[in-house]
């Protein structure tokens, strides 16, 4: 661990929907460059967690930083122009909107900027099939290739910190090796990442080091190697 | 370029039909009605075509319009030329008191939510005497005609009015729809969750489009109120007549689409008039009735409005190019 200030700094935090609480007194803390994977059972408050960084969640209780900066005083437009990109849960793409449309829409906060389109080229660079799309719209095509759009129109931000959502639900186990090995990509390339993932091993395959969510709290915590071995994590989700 | 000729065609041809219809008529009423009708449902298009909000409460901008500007004339004199500008201020504001709390629901909800404050609007109207003359309506007075005080012998400049407001407010619905609040809208609209996460203020963007839309709707108040010369409460905030009618405009034609409400005014206007002209003299609401059927028909037939016509003609005419 470093000392130096952490690039997510979540203390205390209680959050949930109307009366309903989800997230209970959670803890979690990430260093810039980290991949740092949330895994957990369905409605264990995976989701919620990054609903709540990108200020989703109506009812939130405790701290969250980011980067020093206090995302309480933020609304939810704001958080993008900060470096964060969430990557929703469902292939959220514009569907009546090409792959080239979609990519640029990410970028709404930062059309200013003149490099627009070597930012795209690195986008087809890392997914080689949406350059062939490009002038397709979304809707039309496969779950796999609209979450590269979705995940590509994250990236036109160059976010410091990437949310990703279930990535691979639902997808082909082939498409899914190629999504994993693009997030491996992003991360070299400098990117931070919070990967939230049902699917424990192939998240653990990825991820640096991780949080085992149960029930809106943190049971566990460890690197990936420690919580592969860790026996309730094996039984309960590796099912060994 | 094939598609300004087109359009600059369109306006023109809109432009000569008045010098070929009697200029104390009835039919000069019926054009100028349709245009007004027409450029009402363009921008309503912005909330329910752009944003995808149906509103059933358009009324509410559109009486406050009516009234503001003429009770500007009978007390102060003011000419509604000026008049229209207070319409539109106070139609803006109006929008965004209705918008702030109805925005966040969808659908029917909106819908319900709009027709409901609609439906307020005409029974304030109604009940506040001293401002508005009540149920018994206003009358604009008349002024020796002038074009600086608004007042005309004849229909025919009522009609060119109607026309230039019509294109004014279809320039302004194209800009926007191509603009980067276009974009905007599209991407609420095609996926509220995606549009939040890359950073668009949705509520911002939804508030803004409600009260251009608001301000529009009041100004052409103003222009109806010169037209007609009389109302009343019933009339001005009409949810059948006009919030409901301008919806229906829009959808008919084709909603989203610069061409659909001008489409579905030209459609619906004119054949509701002749309908009224052929049958009333029969069994009471008998031409209601066949307007009904007819507009089933065409809902069913063409369920994303009448500019899908053109584009399957398109289609039809690229085909047989292609084959030739």
């Amino acid at each position: 661990m470093t000392s130096s200030q952490p690039l997510l700094e979540i203390k205390g935090l209680n959050a949930g929907y109307g009366g309903i609480e989800v997230l209970h007194d959670l803890d979690i803390e990430m260093h810039e460059g980290e991949f740092v994977c949330i895994i957990g059972a369905n409605t264990a408050g995976k989701s919620t967690i990054l609903r709540t960084i990108s200020h989703l969640v109506p009812n939130v209780r405790g701290t969250l930083r980011f980067n020093g900066t206090d995302l309480a005083a933020r609304t939810a437009h704001d958080i993008p122009s900060l470096g964060i990109a969430h990557v929703p849960e469902g292939r959220h793409v514009f569907p009546d909107m090409s792959v080239e449309e979609n990519l640029m829409m990410g970028a709404f906060t930062a059309r200013k900027a003149t490099d627009l389109q070597q930012r795209m080229e690195r986008i087809f660079e890392l997914f080689p099939r949406m350059r062939e799309r490009r002038s397709q719209l979304a809707g039309t095509l496969s779950g796999g290739e609209q979450q590269m759009v979705a995940v590509g129109r994250a990236l036109m931000l160059q976010p410091k910190l990437l949310l990703l959502d279930e990535p691979s639900h639902g997808l082909a186990p082939k498409v899914v090796e190629e999504m994993h090995e693009a997030f491996l990509k992003i991360h070299r390339d400098g990117t931070s990442i919070l990967l939230v993932e049902q699917n424990v091993s192939l998240a653990l395959d990825v991820a640096a080091r991780g949080y085992v969510l149960e029930s809106g709290r943190v049971t566990l915590q460890g690197t990936s190697a420690e919580l592969n071995e860790n026996p309730a994590v094996r039984a309960a989700y590796l099912g060994i | 370029m094939k598609r300004w000729i087109a359009i600059a065609m369109f306006v023109l041809i809109l432009a000569a039909v008045p010098q070929f219809l009697s200029p104390t008529g009835y039919w000069i009423r019926v054009f100028t009605f349709t245009l007004l009708f027409a450029a009402m449902a363009q921008a309503w298009n912005l909330i329910g075509g752009l944003a995808n909000q149906l509103s059933l409460g358009h009324a509410a901008f559109f009486g406050i319009g009516a009234y503001t500007s003429t009770i500007l004339l009978i007390n102060f004199g003011i000419s509604p030329w000026i008049g229209m500008f207070a319409s539109g201020a106070l139609g803006g504001l109006a929008a965004l008191i209705i918008a702030i709390p109805t925005m966040r629901l969808q659908g029917h909800y909106f819908a319900l939510a709009t027709l409901a404050f609609g439906e307020v609007a005409r029974v304030i109207a109604n009940v506040w005497t001293p401002l508005t003359g009540g149920p018994g309506g206003l009358s604009v007075p008349f002024v020796p005609p002038n074009f600086a005080a608004y007042s005309f012998k004849q229909l025919l400049p009522h009609a060119y009015i109607a026309l230039a407001a019509l294109i004014i407010v279809t320039v302004i619905f194209e800009v926007i729809r191509r603009g980067a609040m276009g974009y905007r809208l599209r991407a609420i609209r095609e996926n509220a969750a995606a549009a939040e996460v890359i950073g668009i203020d949705t509520t911002k963007v939804k508030l803004q489009t409600a009260v251009i839309s608001g301000v529009l709707t009041a100004m052409l108040g103003t222009l109806f109120a010169q037209v007609a010369v009389f109302f009343d409460p019933d009339t001005a905030f009409s949810a059948a007549s006009i919030s409901i009618r301008v919806a229906l405009i829009a959808i008919i034609g084709g909603v989203g689409t610069a061409a659909g409400p001008i489409l579905g005014a030209f459609f619906i206007v004119p054949i509701e008039e002749l309908m009224n002209d052929l049958f009333s003299s029969g069994a009471a609401g008998l031409s209601q009735l066949i307007f009904g059927v007819i507009l089933i028909v065409v809902i069913l037939w063409r369920p994303r409005g009448l500019v899908t016509i053109f584009e399957a003609l398109r289609a039809r005419l690229q085909g047989k190019g292609a084959q030739s």
